[in-house]
C-alpha cells in the first residue's frame, strides 16, 4: 500500500538537501561555462597544439558515461595527488571534500558540453554581420563584442537550458561518492521506512519542479534577448 | 584623384576572380560598374576595403599607399574609417535598432559621444524618410526599409568612398525606386561612390563612369552614352542586347 503520511513526511526532508544538488548543478554549469569559452576560443582561433587536444578532450567526454567521469576524478584525483607530492610538490593527499571532486568532474563533463552548443551558436550568427561591423570602422574585437557576441548568446540560450536541466538530473548519481542531494536522501530515507515509491515520488516531485523553475527563468531570459534581436515579429 | 588601384589580382585556389584591374576614382565621381554575374564585380569591392585580402597589386586612397597584398593593421583600419559599404542584403546588425545601426559606427568606429552621434543618427535617418521607425529591430522593416538604413549607415560616417554592391538586387521592384532616388542624392552631393549595379537606368542617369566588368578584367569604359549608345568590345554588345531583353 502507498504510505501517503510517508511521502508527506519525507518530503521536507529531502526538499531540505535539494540546495544540494542546485549548487553543485550551477557551480559546475559557471566553471564549466569558463572552460567552454577557452575551449571554444582555442578551437575556433584553430591555436596550435592546444587545437587538437581541446577536440580530443571535448569528444573523450561526450563519448563517455558521467558516472565513469565521476570515478575517475573521485578515485583519480587523490592518486594524482600522491604522485605529486612524491616528485616534491606541497599537496593535501587526505580529505579531499566529495563535493570538491563532483564539483570538478561535472564541471569537466558541462565544459566539453557547453563548449559544443557555443560553437553551433556561433556558426550560427550570420558571417556577414561582422563584415559590416568592420566596414563601419569597428576594430575586430569590437566587432565581436557589439554585434557578434550578442547574437551568438541569444542563439545560445535554449540550448544552454537544456544543457543545465540535464546537468541537474545528471547530478543524481553523486550519491556514489558520498554526497547527500536529493537522490541520496530519498535512498536513505527509503531504507530506513523500507518504503521505497513514496520517498522516490517524493524525489521526483522536487526534481520536476527545480527544472521547471530552471526552465521558466531560461525561457524568460530568452524573451528578453529575442526581443533585442527581434526575431518574433515580422514586418509591422 | 582620390582612389587609385594599380594590377590587382585575386585568386581564389585555382580560380583567378581578378585578372589585374587598374581603377581611379576622382573625387566627387560616381562609378558604375556592370557585367555579368560570377565576373568579380563583388571581389573586387571586398578587396577594396579588405573583407578579402588580394594575391598582388597596390592602392592609393587619399594620401596612403598600401600593398594590397600586406595590408597592416592599422592601414586596414584606416582605410575601412574612410569608406563605407553597402550590401546586397543590406546586412543590418539584427541586434540592433534602426538608430543604432546608424549611430554604431560613429561611436565605436569612430569614437563619437554617443549622444553627438544619436543626434546625427536621428537626421540621416530622417533623410531616408524613416525617422519614425527608428527603434524598430531589421526583422520589422521591409527589404526597402533596410536598405535606405544601410545607405543613411554609410553616409553618416561621412566617408570619402561609398562602395554599393548591388544595392537593389535583393528588393521587390516596387521598393527599387526609393533606394535608388536615395543614391541619386547622394551622387547630386557630391558624394565619391562606386556602384555595383543592374540598373541600366540609373547608371545610365547617374554614373559619370561606367565600366564593363567581364571575367576579373574591365573590357571597357567611358562615359554613359559611349558605353550604353556606342559600346566597342562585342562582350559589351552582347551583354547589353541580352539585358535589354529583360525589359
Ligand atoms: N570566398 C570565395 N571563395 C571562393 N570563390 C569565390 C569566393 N568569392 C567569390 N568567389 C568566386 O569568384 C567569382 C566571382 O564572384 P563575385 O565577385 O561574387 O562575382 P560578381 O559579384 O561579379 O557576381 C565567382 O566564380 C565566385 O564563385
Ligand atoms: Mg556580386
Amino acid at each position: 500500500m502507498f504510505d501517503t503520511r510517508f511521502a508527506i513526511n519525507s518530503f521536507p526532508k529531502i526538499l531540505s538537501v535539494a540546495p544540494e544538488t542546485i549548487i553543485l548543478s550551477i557551480i559546475a554549469t559557471i566553471i564549466g561555462l569558463i572552460l567552454a569559452i577557452f575551449i571554444v576560443i582555442v578551437r575556433e582561433r584553430k591555436i596550435r597544439v592546444l587545437e587538437p587536444i581541446a577536440a580530443v578532450y571535448v569528444s573523450f567526454i561526450r563519448g563517455t558515461p558521467i558516472i565513469v567521469q565521476l570515478y575517475v576524478v573521485y578515485y583519480g584525483l587523490p592518486q594524482l595527488l600522491v604522485a605529486l607530492r612524491n616528485m616534491g610538490l606541497n599537496t593535501t593527499t587526505n580529505g579531499l571534500p566529495v563535493m570538491l571532486i563532483a564539483i570538478l568532474a561535472y564541471s569537466f563533463n558541462a565544459s566539453a558540453n557547453i563548449s559544443e552548443s557555443i560553437r553551433s551558436a556561433y556558426h550560427s550568427v550570420n558571417y556577414q554581420q561582422y563584415e559590416a561591423a568592420v566596414t563601419v570602422g569597428m576594430k575586430p574585437t569590437r566587432a565581436m563584442t557589439r554585434i557578434v557576441i550578442p547574437q551568438l548568446i541569444t542563439n545560445l540560450i535554449p540550448n544552454f537550458s537544456n544543457l543545465f536541466l540535464d546537468l541537474i538530473k545528471d547530478t543524481a548519481i553523486v550519491y556514489n561518492i558520498g554526497i547527500v542531494e536529493i537522490m541520496a536522501k530519498a535512498n536513505i530515507l527509503s531504507s530506513l521506512g523500507f518504503k521505497y515509491v513514496e520517498t522516490y515520488l517524493d524525489a521526483l516531485i522536487i526534481y520536476i519542479i527545480i527544472c521547471w523553475i530552471f526552465a521558466k527563468l531560461f525561457q524568460l531570459l530568452e524573451v528578453f534577448s529575442r526581443k533585442r534581436v527581434s526575431h518574433t515579429q515580422e514586418f509591422i | 584623384m582620390l582612389l587609385e588601384l594599380r594590377d590587382i589580382e585575386k585568386t581564389f585556389k585555382d580560380n583567378q576572380v581578378l585578372k589585374g584591374i587598374d581603377l581611379t576614382v576622382e573625387q566627387g565621381e560616381v562609378v558604375a560598374i556592370i557585367g555579368p554575374s560570377g565576373s568579380g564585380k563583388t571581389t573586387l569591392l571586398r578587396n577594396i576595403n579588405f573583407l578579402e585580402t588580394a594575391n598582388s597589386g597596390s592602392m592609393t586612397f587619399r594620401d596612403q599607399n598600401i600593398d594590397m597584398a600586406r595590408p597592416s593593421k592599422e592601414q586596414i583600419l584606416w582605410t575601412r574609417r574612410h569608406m563605407a559599404m553597402v550590401f546586397q542584403n543590406y546586412n543590418l546588425f539584427k541586434n540592433k535598432t534602426a538608430l543604432e545601426n546608424i549611430s554604431e559606427g560613429l561611436v565605436f568606429g569612430q569614437n563619437m559621444a554617443k549622444k553627438e552621434a544619436d543626434s546625427l543618427a536621428e537626421i540621416a535617418l530622417d533623410q531616408v524618410g524613416l525617422l519614425d521607425k527608428k527603434d524598430f529591430y531589421p526583422s520589422q522593416l521591409s527589404g526597402g526599409q533596410q536598405q535606405r538604413i544601410g545607405i543613411a549607415r554609410a553616409t553618416v560616417l561621412n566617408p570619402d568612398i561609398i562602395l554599393f554592391d548591388e544595392p537593389t538586387s535583393a528588393l521587390d521592384p516596387e521598393l527599387v525606386g526609393t533606394v535608388l532616388r536615395d543614391m541619386k542624392q547622394l551622387a547630386e552631393q557630391g558624394q565619391t561612390m562606386i556602384v555595383v549595379t543592374h540598373q541600366m537606368s540609373f547608371a545610365r542617369d547617374v554614373a559619370d563612369r561606367v565600366m564593363f566588368f567581364a571575367d576579373g578584367e574591365i573590357l571597357e569604359q567611358g562615359d554613359a552614352d559611349e558605353i550604353f549608345d556606342h559600346p566597342k568590345n562585342d562582350r559589351t554588345k552582347q551583354f547589353l542586347s541580352a539585358i535589354a531583353e529583360d525589359y
